[in-house]
């Protein structure tokens, strides 16, 4: 018992290179993802903020600017969003794209799953560093409360992380997942209060702030970083129990079926 | 590292694989094929396998296409569990090399070689020292920045055989690797590391089709036929058996 214990503690605490494998898998596809085009690592910047502007012009239309500051708005939450969708389609594909690593050569097999977490938050890291330039130059104001950010991505990465290995492990048995995935992020996608205040959804229908595990990651994140006030920290609670279960659903399921998944491609 | 040496166990070791064929015919014809399962097949690679492997040891593996080696090396590797009632361990870190794999064609040989040896496990400092070595050794010198989609097959084995080599795994497994590529002067240097890797005490697994390497450096040799261990032995001994079961097999297709 106390072995097993010990033994489970070691592959947690990082062993020789580990940290450094992962950062460099990490970096790579960091590099692969934007090496194929001429403005290269420019997209990391230019495309999030031209999506912004995209939505904002449409949106300010559509809702006559019922929200003050809806620029900054519908950027602090679709940062978010950015990395979730990201970050779980990414790992979906994981073990396909990873194969020719998984296949050949003996290390811990979470290895790629935790790089791939961690490429999409150095697109992430940028999107929120533009942000804060933004609310400067605009003269908003950035409070202290600025210091609980990284509980959120925290909160995030556990999220994605949980989410890819469940999607990797169903992928096994069936197929169509990365289409049913798209579809489940194209509704995630409109009850979350990325564009909407959150009133509109919530006052609607009040469940969907707890069955949904991105929604109050958003709402928080946006009070901290956008509005300087408090996280409701209930939320944050339950948005960490939730994210939690997920993850530890995930792990479980990996370890049960890794084998199969690497099997069928 | 376990006292009686053995670095590869495998003991009572299957792999069938389930699969699913296409249905060819009108939509009815199809769902009812999904539903009842009429087109799934079970296909047994490998069949009930005991072996060992000792550090330190040249095995080779011969047999036909289609009998089940590629399988082997997975089940040796841990990347395909076995069926029930079968165990299968290796002990060390381990580099399976087979053509057309191994390798990411966006990333540079630099990027590469870098990747390949952190994931087994080598510091990035020792890559920065080892570095030169393996560029010299896979005579790349000209290509470190190209990307590997512009690499020819023949210098791709070699850059693959060359992090391998330096990046120290224990056990290399080579899934018919050599098969056709490099020319007479690479072989000449790859001989040199088999017989090197005795003295360092490294282990090679070989599945091949060049019989000449097989005979020169295994210390034994297995021969599968359609899945089933047919002989282990040394390599004289199970080559001549292997040229038996060919003839055997041309003879009996003659017949049909």
């Amino acid at each position: 018992m106390a072995q097993g214990l010990a033994a489970r503690i070691y592959t947690i605490i990082p062993e020789n290179n580990r940290l450094e494998r992962i950062w460099l898998l990490a970096k790579t596809d960091f590099k692969i993802q934007y090496s194929s085009s001429a403005l290269g690592v420019i997209w990391a910047f230019v495309y999030p903020l031209m999506r912004i502007l995209i939505y904002y012009v449409v949106f300010s239309f559509v809702f006559a600017k019922d929200i003050p500051n809806y620029g900054f708005y519908i950027f602090s939450g679709i940062m978010i969003w950015m990395y979730f969708q990201e970050a779980t389609k990414g790992g979906l594909k994981v073990i396909r794209s990873k194969r020719y690593l998984l296949e050949n050569i003996r290390f811990n097999k979470l290895d790629v799953y935790y790089s791939s977490i961690l490429t999409n938050l150095i697109g992430f890291l940028v999107n929120i560093s533009v942000f804060l330039a933004m609310m400067i130059i605009t003269g908003l104001p950035i409070t202290w409360k600025l210091i609980y950010y990284p509980i959120f991505i925290i909160n995030l990465m556990m999220l994605c992380l949980g989410i890819s290995l469940i999607l990797s492990t169903i992928n096994v048995y069936l197929k169509d997942i990365s289409q049913l995935w798209e579809l489940v992020l194209l509704l995630m996608f409109w009850i979350n209060p990325i564009f909407f205040a959150k009133q509109k959804i919530f006052n609607m229908f009040p469940a969907l702030l707890y069955a949904n595990p991105l929604a109050g990651i958003i709402i928080n994140s946006r009070d901290v970083i956008m509005y300087g006030k408090d996280p409701d920290w209930f939320l944050v609670g339950y948005n960490y129990v939730l994210a939690g279960s997920i993850l530890a659903i995930g792990v479980w399921s990996f370890n049960k079926f890794f084998h199969k998944a690497i099997e069928k491609i | 590292m376990s006292e009686d040496n053995v670095v590869i166990r495998l003991e009572n070791v299957s792999k069938t694989f389930t699969i699913r064929d296409k249905v060819s015919g009108n939509l009815l014809k199809k769902s009812w094929a999904f539903a009842s399962g009429g087109n799934k097949r079970r296909i047994e690679a490998v069949k009930n396998i005991n072996l060992e492997v000792k550090k330190g040891e040249f095995l080779g593996i011969v047999g036909a296409n289609g009998c089940g080696k590629s399988t082997l090396i997975h089940l040796m590797t841990g990347v395909y569990k076995p069926d029930k009632g079968g165990t299968a361990s290796i002990d060390g870190t381990y580099i399976r090399l087979s053509l057309g794999l191994g390798f990411n064609g966006q990333l540079t040989a630099r990027e590469n070689i870098y990747l390949n040896g952190s994931v087994m496990g080598v510091k990035i400092s020792e890559l920065n020292k080892n570095f030169r070595k393996i560029i010299e050794f896979a005579e790349l010198q000209k290509f470190v920045n190209t990307k590997l989609k512009y690499f020819s097959r023949g210098m791709r084995a070699r850059l693959a055989f060359a992090v391998a080599v330096h990046a120290e795994a224990d056990i290399i497994l080579m899934d018919e690797f050599f098969g056709g590529v490099g020319d007479e002067r690479f072989k000449a240097r790859s001989d040199e590391i088999f017989q090197k890797a005795f003295v360092n005490g490294r282990t090679i697994v070989h599945v091949s089709h060049n019989m000449r390497t097989i005979k020169q450096y295994a210390d034994r040799v297995v021969l599968l036929h359609e899945g089933e261990c047919r002989g282990i032995g040394s390599p004289d001994e199970i080559l001549d058996l292997y040229r038996e079961t060919i003839k055997v097999r041309r003879l009996s297709m003659r017949e049909e």
